[in-house]
């Protein structure tokens, strides 16, 4: 009884769906059929013009809801998200002579320069001809295979409204094949969906190199920014040290006669200023590129920052390996960022690294037991962390429930393993 | 004394022979990569050598490995292992073998030339010269430790200098105190940490720093 119940569920569900599926595939063809009509009904053999006109215009201007909605039932019935790839339009900029510059070219208006960009972006956007291309095949794949219900239907509605006995039984069967067909007749629209309204290879390739563009872009600022910190920092730091240096030696030889006392105690501070810039330039060095890492690679890196770290860190490594250095510099201030995120920001008290690889890559994992409530903001330490791991392809996953604990895991795909 | 240099930066070696030279003792060879290191640490027995941790061919830590295999077919064989940065991770790894004779200083501890030679002449006889900044952060990654945790903060300092590789004597003028009263803290000290005594000073440094190395 039960089953049956549900069966009849899902078979009025799956009637209503396929009628959504239909009624979305149709328009275009609906819009086709209408303009045939219409030329039938003027009659004139030059009038088909105009009707084949509209219908153009009609198609252009219906693919994109058309595949939207498509798109939008797909990812309501199935969790099938269909990404929709549209490319974005560029931001309009007034230029200092007044004009308007939205990318392709000047206008006199803001609103010329947008509509005009808009009918640019549309028209050079690939997928606005995958979605053209979609509007053709939908119908006669998933609005075909959907309509089968539908017919069904119908031939029961005609079937028992003749007396005759062929035309009952004609009815019977196009019920059962409407009942039995329900449930099913609409997931088509899944799978092609999936086939021709997903991002193609051009597109593809066109996202990805917006992305490396961006990347770029940022690599660029952060490696000016380091250089630039790094400058200072010598410039402040060993360079002016050496100075003092130089001066306190060549007034050691002045002195060197005259107050062998004073030149005693001048050497001694000169000293003093070689170890102290030795200590500053340690810093600097372990902040470029830390010895250990160069010395023994990252798990050793690692151990090093655990043992240093304030926390009770521990690292478990199952394998040895040595990577390609800038992915074993990015890990390796990706743990140190981490684990000083817990001991600064969480609280934590402990921490437990794990460097694991998969079937694609290395995986670190960074587990702490602090108050939680991490996560990527703009402009914060872990959303650049994810920016220099995505240069390498590389993920950053964050789990961390206020209240902690927080989980991160770093992934970095590499062939070099 | 017999020593082996081992430094692949000219300047250095060279100061640092001439440097051993002044005080009297002998440098019996010089080495300036990690292979090289190997065969003269293993050909020569040195009563002490001088090894620096990044070495040719491949400028990581050839050195250091050269060193430890050297010291793993001659147990105990004393070592000096210079740097440009100390490392706890290696420090361990040095003391690892509870050996003692083993010291491990920054390169610009050849400033103070007097303390240098000390430290040498100490890592010769079977005693430890830590870099007071290794020291200072194993002592406080073990601060978690329980029995650690129960030293005053006297009794750590006086640890800490310790396991530098210092004698009582040394201490006690470190810390403007007497010797007695510095062996009355190294018995309480021990006493705490449950380490028996022993007159002599490298094993309860040795100790110590064994101790500190368990997880």
């Amino acid at each position: 009884m039960r089953q049956s119940v549900s069966w009849m569920a899902s078979a009025c569900v799956g009637f209503v769906r396929a009628c959504a599926v239909v009624v979305v595939t149709m328009l275009v063809p609906a819009v086709w059929a209408a303009a045939v009509a219409l030329a039938i009904w003027w009659g004139n053999p030059w009038t088909w013009i105009v009707p084949f006109v509209w219908a153009c215009i009609g198609t252009f201007i219906l693919s994109r809801p058309v595949c939207r909605m498509f798109r939008l039932l797909v990812a309501k019935w199935t969790d099938t998200v269909i990404p929709p790839g549209y490319r974005e339009a560029g931001p309009v900029v007034r230029m200092s002579t007044g004009y308007w510059w939205n990318g392709y070219s000047y206008e006199r208006t803001r609103r010329d320069a947008l509509q005009d960009q808009r009918m640019r972006t549309w028209w050079r956007d690939p997928a606005t001809w995958r979605d053209l291309r979609f509007t053709g095949i939908a119908p006669v794949t998933a609005g075909v295979i959907a309509s089968i219900p539908l017919a069904g239907v119908a031939a029961a509605v005609f079937g028992f409204s003749q007396p005759a006995l062929t035309s009952r039984l004609i009815g019977l069967l196009g019920l059962v094949v409407a009942v039995a067909g329900a449930p099913y007749a609409w997931r088509s629209a899944e799978p092609v969906a999936v086939r021709f309204l997903g991002a193609s290879p051009a597109m593809m390739l066109a996202e990805r190199v917006d992305e490396l563009t961006a990347q770029r872009a940022d690599t660029t600022v952060a490696q000016a920014a380091e250089i630039r910190r790094i400058e200072r920092d010598l410039h402040d730091g060993a360079q002016a040290r050496l100075v003092a240096l130089g001066l306190s030696l060549a007034t050691v030889e002045k002195l060197m006669e005259a107050d062998p006392d004073q030149a005693k105690a001048l050497l001694r501070e000169a000293r003093a200023g070689a170890t102290t810039s030795l200590t500053e330039l340690r810093e600097l060095v372990k902040g470029i590129n830390p010895p250990v890492l160069s010395e023994r690679g990252l798990i050793d890196a690692v151990r090093a920052l655990a043992l240093d770290s304030p926390l009770e860190a521990t690292v478990s490594a199952d394998v040895r390996l040595r990577l390609d250095p800038p992915i074993e510099s990015a890990l390796y201030f990706g743990v140190a960022e981490l684990v000083t995120n817990a001991a600064k920001h969480a609280h934590a008290t402990r921490a437990l690294i794990s460097i694991t690889r998969d079937d694609t890559g290395i995986v670190v994992d960074v587990e702490d037991d602090g108050r939680g409530g991490a996560g990527a903001r703009a402009g914060g330490g872990l959303a650049g962390l994810r920016r220099r791991l995505a240069v390498f392809d590389g993920t950053l996953e964050i789990t961390s429930p206020a209240g902690g604990p927080t989980r991160v895991r770093m992934a970095v795909p590499c062939e070099s393993l | 004394m017999r020593i082996v240099v081992a430094e692949d930066l000219y300047l250095l070696r060279d100061g640092m022979v001439r440097l051993i030279e002044a005080y009297g003792h002998q440098v019996v060879a010089t080495a300036t990569t990690g292979p090289e290191t190997l065969d003269a640490l293993l050909r020569w027995r040195p009563d002490v050598s001088i090894v620096d941790v990044r070495m040719p061919p491949t400028q990581s830590d050839e050195g250091l490995r050269a060193a430890l295999a050297a010291r793993s077919e001659l147990p105990g064989l004393p070592l000096l292992i210079l740097s440009q940065h100390v490392e706890q991770l290696y420090a361990r790894e040095l003391l690892a073998d509870g050996a003692g004779g083993i010291g491990y200083l920054l390169k610009e501890s050849v400033f103070d030339a007097d303390q240098f030679i000390d430290a040498l002449e100490r890592v010769a006889r079977g005693g430890t010269a830590m870099d007071p900044a290794v020291v200072a952060k194993l002592l406080s990654s073990g601060s978690s430790n329980r029995r650690l945790a129960r030293l005053t903060e006297r009794e750590h300092s006086v640890l800490g200098l310790m396991a530098e590789g210092l004698s009582n004597q040394a201490i006690g003028q470190r810390l403007f105190l007497s010797q007695g009263a510095i062996s009355k803290y190294t018995t309480t000290i021990f006493g705490k940490l449950g380490i028996t005594d022993d007159d002599s000073n490298n094993r309860r440094v040795l100790a110590v720093l064994t101790y500190l190395n368990e997880p």
